[in-house]
C-alpha cells in the first residue's frame, strides 16, 4: 500500500463568482483502523486563507507546523498579511527543498487575493509542482471519486450557497466510496469579508 | 525476471516473460428502471496511452431482453461473450426457449468461475428485464462474484462514474427528496452526463457512447460522441 | 591620540561609546564623490557625479548606477570596488527572494537585507566595514521609495537627500527646493542643479550619471537623455 495512503483522507476546493470554497473529510486511521473522526486536514494560515494537507498524517503536522514558522517570520519581516499566491510559493518551495526525500503531503490552497481582489486556488504535487486553476483542486485518497463527482456538478460562476452545495454533495459522495475517507466532513466557503465554516454529517462507516 | 546468460561488461540479460493479460480501458454504465434498463459504454479501445480504435462497440445483444456490458482484457470479451453465446444457443435448443435475464446472469457467474485461477480478466454488467418485465442491472467481479443493483458503473473510469450515480440515481447525500425509481429521460440524460465527466479526466475512456435502452418492445440503440483527445 | 588605541579592533568600542572604525567609513564615504536622490510623485531619481581624472578615459563604460531588479536601482558615494560587492549580493538576495515567494521583492525588504549585510561587515572577524554609503530607489506597491543605507547598517527613508563631498550643502539645497508633488522630470532637474551646487568644472553628460524609477521600472539614462535634463540648465 502506498505511503500517502496510509492514514487516508481527502481534500477538495472548488472556485465559485467571488466565492472560493474548501473541504476536508474528517478520518484520521491506520490503514482500515479507523482512529479518529475529527481530524481536520484543512488550516487555516491568515484570515480568509486556507491550505488543505491531506497524506501521510505525521507529515501534515510537519509541514503545517514548518509553514507556520515560514509565515509567521514572513509576516514579521514584511509587516503584511500573506497572499495566496506567496503562500503557494513558499509551500512549494518548501517542499521541492526535499525533492528526493519528500513530505507525503499534497497541498491544496484557497483564499482570497485581496491585491487582484478576487478568490484564489491552486494546488501542487507532493514536490511542489503548482498547478493554479480556477475551477477546482482536490487531492486525497479518494481524488478519482471526486473527479468524477467535480466534473459532473462543478460550473462557472456558482454563489456561495450552490457552491456550498456542489463542493459538499461532491466530496461526500466521492469519499462514500472510499473505505479510507469520509466520517463527516468541513467546509469552509470563502467571501471577500467573511469565511463561513459548516460541518457535515456523513454515514459513518 | 529470472537471468538468463551474463555476458562479461554487459551486465544480466534478462527474458521478457510472457504477459497473457492486456488491459484495453472502457467502461460501461447500466441504470435499471421500472419497466426498462439503459445500459451504455463508450467506443474507445486503448493498450497503454495508445488508442486502437475509437469505435468498438462494447455491448453485447445476448437476446431481446438482455444485453451485456464487457469491458478490461478485450481478447478476454471476445472469448467470453463467443463462449456465451454458445451455452445460450444450447440452452435455447435443449430448452427451446429463450434464456431469461436471470439464467443468463448466474449462467456467466459460473463461466467466470470456471476459471477462477486463471480469470477472464473482464468487468462484467449485464442489464435486461427479469421474467417479471422489471428493469434489472448485475455486476460482477472477475471471477464470477455478482449481485442484482439498480445501477452501476464498471470498467476504467468506475471510480469516476459510481459516486456520481450513488448521488443522482440513488439519490444518496440528498435530504427532502422523495425516493421513486427513476425515469428513462433521466436515465439516458444520466448515461450522458456520467461518461462526459469521465471522458474529462480518463484517458481511457472517450470518443463516443452506444446506449441500449431495453425495454418490453425491444432494444434501441443510441450513439453519442464524447471528447476525442 | 586615545582614539587610535580603539581604532584597530573593528568590534572594541571606545571609552565614549564609538566604534571609530565605522566612523572612519563614513569619513571615505564623505570625502567620495557626491549623489543625490530625490523622490516625486510619480518616481525617484538617482544622480551622481563620475568625474575622470585623464581625457583618456572611456567614458560611459564603468557604471555607479546600477539596476538591482526591474523596479530597484542603487547608487553609491565612496569606494567602488566596495560598492560592487554590494551590488552583486543585492541583485542575488532579489532574486532568491523572487524565486522563494514568485513576487517582486519589495524595496524596503531589500533595504533591510542590503542593511543587515552591511552591519556584519562591522561585527565579523576579519573585515572591514564597506566605505561607501547608497542610496536605493524603488518603486511598488504603486508609489516611490529612496532609502539611504550607512555602513554602520543603519538606514534611512527619504524624501530626498544628498550623500559624499559637500552632502551638507546638497542637503541644504534641498531643504529649500523640495516640493512634495514634484513631478518625475523636475526632480532628474532638481537632482542635477543639485550636483552642479559643488560641481568642480563644467557639468556634462560624459561625467555624470542619473538613473530614473518608476512605475515602468529602473532605467539609467542615456548620455543624449542627461544632455537633454543639461540643455535646460543656465
Amino acid at each position: 500500500m502506498s505511503i500517502m495512503e496510509y492514514n487516508g483522507g481527502c481534500v477538495l476546493a472548488m472556485m465559485g463568482k467571488d466565492c472560493v470554497g474548501i473541504a476536508t473529510d474528517l478520518r484520521f486511521g491506520v490503514q482500515g483502523m479507523t482512529v479518529a473522526y475529527n481530524y481536520e486536514k484543512v488550516f487555516d494560515v491568515g484570515p480568509q486563507l486556507y491550505i488543505g494537507l491531506p497524506g501521510l498524517a505525521t507529515d501534515t503536522e510537519t509541514v503545517l507546523q514548518r509553514l507556520k514558522l515560514r509565515v509567521n517570520l514572513y509576516e514579521l519581516k514584511e509587516g503584511r498579511k500573506l497572499q495566496p499566491a506567496v503562500l503557494t510559493s513558499m509551500v512549494a518551495n518548501m517542499l521541492y527543498e526535499r525533492r528526493f526525500g519528500p513530505y507525503f503531503v499534497e497541498p491544496v490552497i484557497a483564499g482570497w487575493d485581496s491585491k487582484k481582489n478576487k478568490p484564489y486556488l491552486s494546488t501542487m504535487d507532493l514536490i511542489g509542482c503548482i498547478t493554479e486553476t480556477d475551477e477546482f483542486a482536490l487531492a486525497g485518497t479518494c481524488s478519482e471519486q471526486m473527479y468524477g463527482m467535480s466534473e459532473a456538478l462543478w460550473q462557472p460562476d456558482l454563489n456561495a450557497d450552490e457552491l456550498f452545495e456542489s463542493i459538499s454533495q461532491a466530496m461526500m459522495n466521492a469519499f462514500d466510496r472510499d473505505a479510507v475517507s469520509g466520517m463527516g466532513a468541513i467546509v469552509h466557503i470563502i467571501e471577500k469579508d467573511k469565511v463561513t465554516t459548516r460541518k457535515i454529517k456523513t454515514r459513518m462507516d | 525476471m529470472a537471468v538468463v546468460e551474463t555476458y562479461a561488461g554487459y551486465g544480466p540479460i534478462q527474458a521478457q516473460r510472457f504477459s497473457p493479460y492486456a488491459d484495453n480501458g472502457g467502461s460501461i454504465v447500466a441504470i435499471a428502471g421500472e419497466d426498462f434498463a439503459v445500459i451504455g459504454s463508450d467506443t474507445r479501445l486503448t493498450v497503454g496511452y495508445a488508442i486502437n480504435t475509437r469505435e468498438q462497440n462494447k455491448l453485447f445483444r445476448l437476446s431481446d431482453k438482455t444485453v451485456l456490458g464487457s469491458c478490461g482484457c478485450w481478447c478476454d470479451v471476445l472469448t467470453l461473450t463467443r463462449v456465451l453465446n454458445a451455452r445460450m444457443m444450447m440452452y435455447n435448443h435443449e430448452h427451446q426457449k429463450v434464456m431469461g435475464t436471470q439464467a443468463v446472469a448466474q449462467l456467466l457467474s459460473t463461466m467466470l468461475y470456471y476459471k477462477r485461477f486463471f480469470p477472464y480478466y473482464v468487468s462484467n454488467i449485464l442489464a435486461g428485464l427479469d421474467e417479471n418485465g422489471k428493469g434489472a442491472v448485475y455486476h460482477y467481479d472477475p471471477v464470477g462474484h455478482y449481485e442484482r443493483n439498480y445501477y452501476y458503473a464498471g470498467g476504467a473510469s468506475s471510480a469516476l462514474l459510481q459516486p456520481f450515480l450513488d448521488n443522482q440515481v440513488g439519490l444518496k447525500n440528498m435530504e427532502n427528496v422523495t425516493k421513486e425509481i427513476i425515469s428513462l429521460e433521466k436515465a439516458v440524460a444520466v448515461v450522458k452526463d456520467a461518461f462526459i465527466s469521465a471522458a474529462e479526466r480518463e484517458i481511457h475512456t472517450g470518443d463516443a457512447i452506444m446506449i441500449n435502452i431495453i425495454d418490453k418492445n425491444g432494444i434501441r440503440e443510441e450513439k453519442f460522441a464524447l471528447r476525442k483527445d | 591620540m586615545a582614539s587610535e588605541r580603539y581604532s584597530f579592533s573593528l568590534t572594541t568600542f571606545s571609552p565614549s561609546g564609538k566604534l571609530v572604525q565605522i566612523e572612519y567609513a563614513l569619513a571615505a564615504v564623505a570625502s567620495g564623490a557626491p549623489s543625490v536622490g530625490i523622490k516625486a510623485a510619480n518616481g525617484v531619481v538617482l544622480a551622481t557625479e563620475n568625474k575622470h581624472k585623464s581625457i583618456l578615459y572611456e567614458e560611459h563604460s564603468v557604471n555607479k548606477v546600477e539596476m538591482i531588479t526591474n523596479h530597484i536601482g542603487m547608487v553609491y558615494s565612496g569606494m567602488g570596488p566596495d560598492n560592487r560587492l554590494l551590488v552583486k549580493r543585492a541583485r542575488k538576495m532579489a532574486q532568491q527572494y523572487k524565486l522563494m515567494y514568485n513576487e517582486p521583492i519589495p524595496t524596503a525588504q531589500l533595504v533591510q537585507r542590503i542593511a543587515m549585510v552591511m552591519q556584519e561587515y562591522t561585527q565579523s572577524g576579519g573585515v572591514r566595514p564597506f566605505g561607501v554609503s547608497l542610496l536605493i530607489a524603488g518603486w511598488d506597491n504603486d508609489r516611490p521609495y529612496l532609502f539611504q543605507c550607512d555602513p554602520s547598517g543603519a538606514y534611512f527613508a527619504w524624501k530626498a537627500t544628498a550623500m559624499g563631498k559637500n552632502f551638507i550643502n546638497g542637503k541644504t539645497f534641498l531643504e529649500k527646493r523640495y516640493s512634495e508633488d514634484l513631478e518625475l522630470d523636475d526632480a532628474v532637474h532638481t537632482a542635477i542643479l543639485t550636483l552642479k551646487e559643488s560641481f568642480e568644472g563644467q557639468i556634462t553628460a560624459d561625467n555624470i550619471e542619473v538613473g530614473i524609477c518608476d512605475a515602468n521600472g529602473f532605467k539609467r539614462l542615456d548620455p543624449a537623455t542627461v544632455k537633454d535634463y543639461l540643455a535646460n540648465i543656465p
